[in-house]
């Protein structure tokens, strides 16, 4: 018997939890945005999320082979990447397209770095990026609800007008474009916010956003990337993740709360041009980032007051590219410019030992 | 509010296997019992014995002139059969004296009625320290630090409170517990000895609020006493740290890599405070001590009457021997104890516990020594009772860096394991934290004085 004895070091007892737990716990938690995806966005979410999840998977596979490494899909970070980038994505985004993204996250912004934990950007907000500068209009092309309500913000009135004078313009994009993306509410507001017409702006959030229907909003009957616009989705997934402890309050809190604060400042500072801040909070990547994106363990801060930093420095991007930025959403570069800032922020909050750093140090 | 500090984990306690097993003697001897004369911290001791020779239970079989030591005597009555070297729980191959004891009976727990009527008045500070230092008593809780040596006057540190330390935080081990319940009187008379001979004004016993029996019976007997208080602290791992308990009872910080008395407090654990009481009441020796053996690898978990140098094999056997799914037997708790791979490998005055695990308890990644990345989680800093950075002293012992490991205070590290414990990519930080230290100390012996 006593051959069979192990030796190690102490302790010798761990607990049962693994990196593809915590893996699978944040796939258990997108099971409901996902499911509303579908729900909202019918094949098109099907088709996306397979895709994204096999071509993550598959490209795992082959940088494994490539650079002669155990092979490590059973962490099962590969599916996770897949799937947000899934989520993160508009509906009717070509499969190519997709495709080209999940290269894209995983082969570079993860394998290249040196696999899972050594990545400094979040892959799949990498990949977003990369597919938003290299296909901007089909990364900016929004499809409605399949249950669109008619009397929701993007098919309203002023869509139609919108709609009608791209049809005019066919040939200039932008214009296109624009009248494409009215069907986001935060396209609503980046567009109050452009006309600088504080008569108009009010006008144009007063009729396309009007509070009542936040609760559009809430159950994701709205126009935006597949995984963003059920809000109440998001929010049940998130709670799963904070009671089974697989991620701690500390950025969710950060990113809503600073985000929440900033869009309040610019609320109160011109009420006609800046949008409620509770529509911020429920509309475009915001719940998704909170829970799901900022939260990355690998490419976020280690310490406590360094994931707050992070947290509240998402946020704060967040509102200012959403309130001033060319873009009418915010998530994705908030998440690449703070990853950015990671090694700093730890740098400058490392832990401090709880009786002080000792002398002669 | 709930007494506590900052860190730390829950591991399932897993006490009730052996909760409630009384402390009982051992239905026989080993053949041979092995004396290791290296039981606690401080220099090693000498044989002051030749083979062959016969020795009296309770005769010194080891010394050292050292301050920092602490004597050996003879567990039995037996012949010397060897002087050699034996495996050590922690310290590889030590010196060892081999007896082979001639009794019949193996001892019974001490009798209890010689503490009851006691008066710490009988004896002055002087007379205790004396009786703690001949009696070779050491901190019973793990590290074995010599009790003569922590007790004895010291003008640059002089200790205001003792707390004794009733934690038991790590999982399975039941002694301790055991001794409050069942050797109460000498238990309480150990720890007016102490305090006594420190010259400490207050005593803490600081328990956690998992042992309700336990608290329920000490409180009825501390009633009338003005200077014992029972400090009762939340469950939770490493209470029973020597720097969690002080910063959970008292509410004291104490700097970083430093230890209690620096804040004029000094920390004992229960099973020495019972040793304390019988070599000062009843002069006797410390040759015995209580140990818990359990696990779900073992067939039936019990609270042994130990003598020390018996070999883990026969205190096994004793209990029904190993099931068929142990993997691992560790001398000491889950958290800090020392697995071994010779069951010959004979217990010490500070083994509290032998631990059978099964594979199922391990854990399969541990088991199978499978790591994967770091994933930066940051879960093992928000552990670490220290507010270390175990990962980044972990990464810089690997990549050879002991001048970043020492920047990032791997000293300040208690070796607690919370960090392993609780690392979801089953890295062995605490193990390379354990490789650091040895490296750097070795190091630093190389280097002209
Ligand atoms: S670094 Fe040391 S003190 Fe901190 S949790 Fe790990 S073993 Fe314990
Ligand atoms: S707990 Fe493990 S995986 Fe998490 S940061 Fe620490 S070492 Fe890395």
């Amino acid at each position: 018997m006593s051959e069979n004895l192990r030796v190690s070091p102490a302790p010798h007892i761990s607990r049962k939890h693994s990196t593809k737990t915590i893996m699978l716990d944040v796939l258990i938690g997108l099971v409901p945005a996902s499911a509303a995806a579908v729900y909202h966005f019918r094949q098109h979410a099907v088709i996306l999320i397979l895709t994204c999840i096999l071509a993550s998977v598959a490209v795992e596979y082959i940088c494994c082979k490539l650079m002669k490494r155990e092979n490590s899909l059973g962490d099962l970070s590969a599916v996770v990447t897949g799937l947000i980038l899934a989520l993160s994505l508009p509906p009717k985004l070509p499969v190519v397209y997709a495709v080209i993204g999940c290269i894209f996250a995983v082969g570079v912004c993860k394998m290249a770095f040196g696999g899972l934990g050594c990545n400094i950007f979040n892959p799949a907000m990498g990949a977003r990026a990369f597919l938003t500068v290299s296909f901007g209009m089909a990364m900016a092309s929004w499809h409605l609800p399949a249950q669109m309500n008619p009397d929701m913000p993007g098919l309203g009135p002023d869509t139609q007008v919108n709609a009608k004078n791209s049809s005019q313009e066919q040939k200039d994009q932008d214009v296109k474009l624009d009248a494409v993306t009215q069907a986001t509410p935060l396209s609503w507001v980046k567009k109050a916010v452009k006309t600088r017409n504080a008569e108009k702006a009010s006008e144009i959030i007063k009729s396309n956003w009007p509070n009542s229907q936040l609760k559009y909003a809430l159950t994701g009957n709205i126009g935006g990337s597949l995984g963003e616009t059920n809000a109440l989705a998001l929010l049940a997934g998130g709670i799963y993740l904070l009671i089974r402890r697989t991620i701690s309050w500390h950025i969710p809190a950060a990113v809503l709360g600073s985000a929440f604060v900033f869009a309040e400042i610019g609320y109160l500072f011109d009420k006609t041009a800046f949008a409620n801040p509770l529509v911020h909070m429920v509309s475009g990547g915001m719940l998704i980032c909170a829970f799901f994106i900022a939260t990355d363990p690998v490419s976020s801060p280690i310490t406590r007051a360094g994931t707050v930093v992070f947290g509240c420095g998402v946020g704060l991007i967040i509102v200012l590219i959403r309130l001033f930025g060319a873009y009418p959403e915010g998530v994705m570069f908030a998440i690449l410019i703070m990853n950015a800032f990671t090694p700093l922020i730890d740098r400058m909050l490392p832990a401090k030992p709880i009786g002080g750093i000792p002398d002669g140090k | 509010m709930k007494k506590t500090f900052k860190g730390g984990i829950h591991p399932p306690d897993n006490k009730d296997l052996s909760k409630d097993c009384p402390i009982t003697g051992l239905v026989k001897l080993p053949g041979q019992i092995s004396v290791l004369m290296s039981q606690h911290i401080g220099a090693i001791c000498k044989p002051v014995v030749k083979k062959r020779q016969e020795v009296e239970k309770g005769e010194l079989i080891g010394d050292s002139e050292a301050f920092v030591s602490a004597k050996v005597h003879s567990p039995v009555s037996g012949t010397i059969k060897d002087i050699n070297l034996r495996s050590h729980p922690v310290l590889g191959r030590v010196q060892a004296v081999v007896i082979e004891p001639s009794e019949a009976e193996p001892a019974c727990p001490p009798e209890q009625n010689s503490f009851a009527d006691f008066s710490e008045d009988d004896y002055t500070p002087e007379q205790i320290n004396e009786k703690i230092a001949e009696a070779g008593i050491v901190g019973m809780g793990g590290a074995g630090f010599p009790t003569g040596v922590k007790v004895g006057p010291n003008p640059k540190m002089p200790k205001e409170t003792m707390i004794v330390n009733a934690c038991e935080c790590e999982p399975y081990i039941t002694c301790d517990y055991r001794v409050m319940l069942e050797w109460t009187d000498q238990f309480l008379a150990g720890i007016k000895l102490l305090r006594k001979a420190s010259g400490c004004r207050k005593c803490y016993i600081g328990i956690e609020n998992n042992k309700p029996e336990a608290i329920k019976l000490l409180r009825e007997r501390t009633e009338n006493e003005e200077n014992i208080e029972l400090s009762v602290l939340e469950t939770k791992y490493p209470q029973g740290g020597e720097r969690q308990l002080v910063n959970s009872v008292l509410g004291k910080v104490i700097p970083t890599g430093k230890i209690p008395p620096m804040v004029g407090v000094m920390v004992c654990n229960v099973s020495t405070a019972a040793a304390v009481a019988e070599a000062v009441i009843d002069s006797a020796p410390l040759t015995h001590r209580a140990v818990t053996v359990t696990g779900k690898g073992v067939q039936k978990p019990a609270n042994l009457y130990v003598p020390t140098g018996t070999p883990t094999e026969h205190l096994i056997e004793q209990c029904g021997g190993l099931k068929e799914e142990a993997v691992k037997v560790v001398l000491g708790g889950p958290m800090t104890g020392f697995s071994v791979g010779e069951l010959q490998t004979p217990t010490t005055k500070t083994t509290g516990c032998v631990l059978c695990l099964t594979k199922e308890e391990v854990g399969e990644a541990k088991y199978l020594f499978r790591q994967t990345p770091c994933i930066r989680c940051g879960r093992c800093l928000s552990v670490c009772p220290e507010k270390l950075n175990p990962t980044k002293i972990a990464h810089a012992v690997k990549a050879d860096r002991l001048d970043l490991a020492e920047k990032h205070n791997i000293s300040a590290c208690m070796e607690c394991g919370s960090c392993s414990y609780i690392c979801p990519a089953n890295i062995e930080v605490t193990g390379y934290i354990k490789t650091g230290k040895i490296r750097i100390a070795r190091a630093n012996k190389d280097m002209p004085a």
